[in-house]
């Protein structure tokens, strides 16, 4: 076990260091000259060349990726060229907000996918059970930014129950829940359809194990059956996936932030690459892959404690 | 297998569904409530707030060393202020400076400023703020700094008189000046400028959260009439339908510059939000590259300007929002003629003079800026040209960062097309090494003839014998002038209807009780 996580942690060490040279030198080539996009379309050559100088822009690949990586990993990730104030703080308010945003569609997701997935592979057999399985696929084949604007359409512009749009922060309160609420339904319905499939077929695959007739037998109820022996053996496959969703949601989350107009990771992203703030660019996309590779350790570490089986095997 | 410890763990997640599920539909049950005032702003005259929407986002508050309006027009105005400024109907009007007088030659303007006046930080305005503000242009790497490049000297008279010497005349030194390049900055400032903004406006700065919002304060010991509103709050969307719904449910109080065409009609319809309709700077124009063999033809590049129709341009781009252009001038420019009629859409015209121009088959490359504007009349002058027999291949680039390289730079292109935003853009037309090539030494001696002019007859006479030039010359075809469409919730009023390419002022804005 101590052996997997140390292997587990090398493997990571070793991917973020992959990641960061891929990273750099792949965003590096973007077309387009951050001097250039600084100073506007009037900006002369000379004045373009004098920036590109003062911004470093013009010194070889390599000396910037040292200075960049080490830079990043001590925390200090340089001046936004766009902005000209340090980028690790509006990094990490960016990333807050977009952490928060995926958590509330994780929510939305698992608060669908089980009960929806559960019940349809349940009632299999029975119309119900085909009509929840029919909702998700029709689900999954939701866009998540078409769900967002109908969201807006109705429960902001004609219902008014919620604001279309903007982000407040935790501290807020209830105003931070009213102006998360429709963007995490946005990204975690469709999240949660697909999650939902993959928990029905998880459910259905232990429904036919020998130890649930073996329970049955022994005289459970099928709802105990279910919960006690079924379910924890159905979660292994369900929280895989979720961690895997996570990516997901990241991605989705560029998207919903665009709609709905709040201040994360996404819109943040996008602005950088219009602006050709390649520092901002890096770091951000950096940022991104950092936290997906720390989930799917997180899961890889988890699932021996979910599933024991797991354990004797490494 | 131990069964206990798994179904804890289930009725833990349960319960923590059932808790969020709970308090959803608690924000939901609360949000139905009319007496949540969160998003509201106040509505008593005196010490109202507004909120205004925006599109262009600044990267920074430093329009010195960063291009593009996005910044200067939130704070010139508002938070900053030069000698004079631009008035909403594009005349000039004394601002820091009380008068002014031009020396017979040209060479010399004398300004009496204003007295009593203090930036916000309390450092006091005088003559020597503005040696130093003018001498500082060298110093500016962005927003075109040579348009004042004229500027020899400044020179202090006393504490309250100024003379600004200039090396050869310019008559629109005086509009440069209104604008942002005018700009009063205390010295000890001027290190902060991405950050801060310390100016001697109506408004006092308040902050900026990075493309987000932006917040003003009214400034108590302002030296002129105070601000109609006690705090501005400016909020930046990416997305003209964003911002649409936004002022449908209360988010904002007015949007500048909306693009949410298609949704005009239906707010208009809409008894709480008015719709105003002005005009901007922005003139439309698409370039044809002179390097191009057919397109250095005159007759050739008449026939496409008889090909597009205008009319379905805008219909396409602006939803038929704004005003069709057949010269490189604005509504507000003192110097506009209308050409809207000199080049009519006539098909058949266009085929002859393709005719007597011997040229066949035809095919160009027309590359259009990413933008929603720009790729719909590219689609529309696409048409057009097919039916005329030219072929034409859209190449949809990414703006600016890709489109400006390519086109500005490179200067690689058949056809290209953009929205030219920056006020007095004709004045591109005098650099013959500008991106459309335009280089006819008649427009030149006219620009410098304009530029030498001592009273505005003089000028407007010759910049309009000037624009009939540069019409006659065809070197691109100007398509409309951009509108500027105002949206605000009842009771907003003051807002500035025409963009004149300067600061957006907002002092004058005020909200009903």
């Amino acid at each position: 076990m101590l052996l997997h996580v140390i292997r587990r942690l090398g493997v990571f060490v070793l991917t973020v260091m992959v990641a960061s040279v891929v990273v750099f030198f792949l965003l590096g080539v973007l077309p387009g000259d951050p001097a250039r996009a600084q100073l506007g379309l009037q900006a002369s050559e000379e004045q373009v060349q004098a920036l590109r100088q003062q911004l470093g822009a013009d010194r070889p690949l390599p000396v910037r990726y040292l200075e960049w990586v080490t830079g990043f990993f001590s925390g200090d990730m340089g001046l936004s060229y766009a902005s000209r104030t340090p980028v690790a703080p509006q990094v990490l308010d960016a990333l807050q907000v977009s952490l928060l945003l995926v958590l509330g569609g994780i929510c939305v997701a698992v608060l669908i996918a089980l009960p929806l997935g559960i019940l349809s592979a349940v009632r299999h057999h029975r119309p119900d059970g085909a009509l929840f399985s029919g909702l998700s696929q029709l689900g999954i084949s939701v866009p998540n930014f078409l769900a967002g604007l109908l969201l807006i359409a109705v429960f902001a512009v004609a219902l008014g129950w919620l604001p279309s749009g903007g982000w407040s922060p935790p501290a807020a309160g209830v105003d931070f829940l009213r102006h998360l609420a429709l963007p995490a339904l946005a990204l975690g319905l469709v999240n949660g359809a697909i999650l939902a499939r993959y928990t029905r077929a998880a459910v259905l695959e232990v429904m036919r194990e020998d130890f649930m007739r073996t329970a049955r037998a022994k005289g459970l109820t099928p709802g105990r059956t279910l919960i006690r022996h079924g379910l924890r053996n159905a979660l292994v496959p369900v929280v895989t996936v979720t961690s895997i969703e996570f990516a997901n949601l990241i991605i989705g989350a560029v998207v919903i932030e665009t709609v709905f107009v709040i201040p994360g990771l996404g819109s943040t992203l996008i602005r950088a690459v219009a602006n050709r703030d390649l520092i901002m660019i890096q770091s951000i996309v950096m940022c991104v892959v950092i936290l997906v590779l720390v989930v799917n350790l997180l899961v890889d570490l988890v699932r021996p404690v979910i599933d024991p089986r797991l354990r004797s095997t490494r | 297998m131990r069964p206990a410890p798994s179904s804890t763990a289930l009725t833990a997640v349960l319960a923590i569904g059932a808790l969020t599920l709970m308090t959803a539909c608690d924000a939901g049950a609360d949000d139905a409530s009319p007496a949540d005032g969160t998003d509201s702003d106040g509505v008593v005259a005196d010490d109202a707030s507004v909120s205004i929407g925006m599109f262009a986002v600044p990267a920074n508050l430093d329009f010195t060393t960063t291009g593009g309006a996005a910044i200067f027009e939130a704070l010139l105005y508002n938070v900053y202020e030069g000698l004079v400024r631009v008035d909403s109907q594009g005349e000039l009007q004394p601002l820091l400076a009380e008068s002014w007088e031009i020396s017979d030659d040209g060479l010399e303007y004398t300004f009496q400023l204003r007295e009593g006046v203090t930036f916000h930080d309390g450092t006091e305005f005088d003559a020597e703020i503005v040696k130093f503000s003018l001498e500082r242009l060298d110093e500016w790497s962005a927003n075109t700094p040579e348009d004042l490049s004229a500027i020899d000297s400044v020179e202090v008279v006393d504490d309250h008189e100024v003379t600004v010497v200039l090396s050869e005349p310019d008559y629109d030194a005086l509009f440069w000046l209104a604008g942002p390049l005018g700009t009063m900055f205390s010295p000890d400032s001027v290190d902060s400028l991405a950050t801060e903004a310390n100016g001697t406006g109506p408004f006092e700065f308040v902050t900026y959260e990075n493309a987000v919002r932006m917040e003003f304060a009214r400034h108590d010991e302002y030296w002129g009439e105070p601000a109609g509103t006690a705090t501005v709050e400016l909020v930046y969307y990416e997305d003209a339908s964003a911002a649409a719904n936004a002022i449908r449910t209360g988010g904002v109080d007015a949007i500048l510059r909306s693009e949410a065409y298609d949704q005009l009609e239906s707010l208009e319809a809409e008894d709480d939000v008015d719709v105003l309709v002005g005009s901007t700077q922005g003139v439309v124009v698409m370039s044809m590259n002179p390097d191009h063999e057919a397109l250095a033809q005159p007759a050739v590049r008449e026939a496409l300007q008889h090909a597009i129709d205008r009319e379905s341009v805008l219909a396409a781009a602006t939803a038929g929002y704004g005003e069709i252009l057949g010269g490189p001038t604005v509504p507000t420019d003192p110097y506009f003629v209308d050409f809207s009629t000199t080049y009519e859409h006539d098909p058949e015209l266009a085929r002859e003079k393709l005719d007597s121009a011997g040229v066949e088959d035809l095919s160009l490359t027309f590359t259009v800026p990413n933008r929603a504007y720009a790729e719909a009349s590219a689609q529309v002058i696409q048409d057009n040209l097919n039916e005329v027999g030219i072929e034409v291949t859209l190449q949809t680039q990414e703006f600016p960062a890709v489109w400006v390289e390519e086109n500005m730079v490179d200067q690689n292109f058949d056809l290209t097309l953009v929205n030219h935003v920056e006020p007095r853009n004709m004045a591109n037309y005098a650099h013959a090494d500008y991106y459309w090539g335009y280089d006819s030494p008649e427009a030149q001696n006219l620009f410098a003839e304009a530029a030498s002019a001592t009273d505005d007859d003089e000028y407007v006479a010759t910049m309009q014998e000037l624009t009939e030039q540069i019409v006659a010359d065809t070197p691109g075809v100007w398509l409309y002038n951009a509108p500027n469409v105002v949206l605000s919730t009842e009771g907003i009023s003051g807002l500035p209807e025409n963009d004149l390419g300067v600061g957006i002022d907002l002092s004058d804005v005020t909200v009903a009780e």
